[in-house]
């Protein structure tokens, strides 16, 4: 309702008051919540990225970091390379602008009170691989290859696996050999039983344990060095001497089972027997030992067939290596 | 020769002297020579395994110089091709089939003989962040020889630790950094072109 010129009454249910718009105005300032006011304080910051070239960058990531307090906050850019962030309380900031394929740029800034301030930043082209002599073609996922990896590793880790697991019936076979075998001229049937038994579980791991091996992927353009040139030198003894032993075993207990003293060459099962043992024995120590000590004792091992000189060793070893070496 | 060439062959001349101190300051550098040397641990064996196939530059412009290092992942040798071949398979260094470290540096630290740097290393499909990684720095003539060892981690590169005798290796794999940079000669006119 109006009183006179200038001069307002408010109503309400408690009370009427006639006002000057002065005080008016002073009162609505008091009614508007603290945090609206402190707004007020609040400064902006915007600006441009660009690269060296002037173009805008877009997508750019611009951290504003207080560092009074520690409190981030983060803007993107946008297809004009424009970026703006308000409500900044005034003190020191650091601002980080990244965008890939630019080097990482940090500037410090003062904010002020209530100030619309304005931070362009020309951003720097960061190396590339391109810089280095790297072509795509060498960085280039090969995502075939990789699955061949993956295969070949698989089919490695049950290789180990079965190995390991072959080793138990292994050595319970030769254990029991020692009690089917005709030396001491007083064995049972069933010793020899059990002896025939367990070789056939231990060729029938084997062979299951040299399929993963075997039928691994091959990985183009890869060489064969260090301990496994040792372990696949070796199965060259252990992989024949598994298919003659059990051959040789077959003979001997036929000739057993017949009466008979084990004869011919039928008599050499036992030692083909025992050297496949020892070279199987031998293959999974030698890819399981630490290597650089492996190598140590075989080069001092070589070297004592040799002149002794540690340069003619590494020569000695290197040469058997590359005579026994598969692949 | 009348004057107006004579001014042009002057100015040609004095042109680089005319320039700015900041945009005459651009030095790149090249990575002469480089061993890394990774480190893995496992109850029954001690593993290194080194590469000196890596190639890097660093350009410096307006007081900060960055640095881009890469290597082949493949160019690791621990002495045993079947162990380098598991290893190229559990980084899947052929999904990923390069190593590549950026850091930077003040211009102003680069003579100092104590380095900290912040590295970001891209390997095995994760880009990782090693804060203030220190490394020494010796200076003979033009060569800038540093060396130091990366604390990293296999679980950083969220790769699936390997296993011998269904024993993993340890969680840390140092890397030791033996490095020599030169400045290039060329100065600016070698800078680096924006892309």
């Amino acid at each position: 309702m109006r009183l006179s010129k200038g001069v307002f009454r408010l109503n309400s249910k408690a009370a009427a008051f006639d006002l000057e718009p002065t005080a008016l105005i002073l009162l609505l300032f008091l009614l508007i919540p603290g945090p609206l006011l402190a707004q007020t304080s609040a400064a902006s910051l915007s600006g441009t990225i660009t690269g060296p070239s002037g173009k805008a960058v877009s997508g750019a990531t611009v951290t504003i970091k207080n560092l009074a307090t520690d409190q981030t906050m983060s803007a993107q850019t946008n297809a004009a390379g424009f970026y703006t962030e308000s409500n900044l309380a005034p003190g020191e900031y650091q601002i980080t602008v990244a965008a890939a394929g630019f080097d990482t740029k940090s500037e410090n800034l003062t904010v002020t009170v209530g100030a619309s301030q304005t931070l362009d930043v020309t951003l720097q082209a960061a190396l590339t691989l391109e810089d280095l002599g790297i072509s795509p073609q060498q960085t280039q996922a090969n995502p075939q290859e990789q699955a061949r990896l993956n295969k070949r590793s698989h089919m490695l880790q049950v290789h180990q696996r079965l190995g390991l697991i072959t080793t138990v019936p292994l050595a319970a076979t030769v254990i029991s050999g020692f009690f089917a075998g005709g030396k001491r001229g007083v064995t049972s049937s069933s010793s020899r039983d059990l002896h025939a038994a367990l070789g056939s579980a231990t060729v029938g791991l084997y062979a299951a344990t040299a399929y993963y091996a075997i039928f691994a992927p091959k990985i183009p353009g890869a060489k064969t060095e260090g301990p496994i040139r040792f372990h696949k030198a070796l199965a060259w003894i252990h992989g024949p001497g598994m298919i003659l032993t059990p051959i040789l075993g077959a003979m001997a207990f036929n000739q057993r089972s017949q009466g008979e003293k084990v004869h011919g060459i039928a008599k050499l099962h036992g030692q083909v027997a025992i050297i496949t043992a020892v070279a199987y024995g031998l293959a999974i120590l030698s890819v399981s030992v630490h290597s650089g000590a492996a190598a140590r004792k075989a080069h001092a091992f070589f070297g004592l067939f040799h002149s002794g000189n540690s340069d003619s060793a590494d020569a000695a070893i290197d040469g058997a290596l590359a005579k026994a070496g598969t692949e | 020769m009348n004057m107006k060439n004579r001014f042009t062959i002057f100015f040609l001349l004095a042109a680089p002297l005319l320039l700015p101190s900041a945009a005459r300051a651009q030095n790149n550098w090249t990575l002469e020579k480089s061993t890394l040397t990774y480190h893995v641990s496992h109850p029954l064996h001690e593993v290194a395994g080194v590469s000196h196939a890596a190639r890097g530059k660093g350009v410096c412009r307006s007081g900060k110089c960055d640095f881009l290092v890469a290597a082949p992942v493949k160019s690791f040798d621990s002495g045993d091709s079947n162990r380098d071949l598991h290893m190229l398979q559990v980084v899947r260094g052929a999904d990923f089939p390069m190593i590549i470290v950026r850091f930077s540096l003040p211009e102003s630290e680069l003579d100092a003989p104590s380095i900290h740097c912040n590295l970001q290393i891209q390997f095995a499909g994760q880009t990782v962040e090693y804060k203030q990684v220190a490394f020494q720095q010796t200076i003979q003539g033009k060569d800038h020889h540093i060396t130091g060892t990366i604390p990293a981690t296999v679980s950083d590169f969220k790769i699936d630790p390997p296993k011998l005798l269904m024993v993993p290796i340890k969680n840390e794999i140092p890397v030791d950094v033996d490095m020599t940079w030169t400045p290039d000669a060329t100065g600016a006119a070698g800078g680096k072109s924006s892309h």
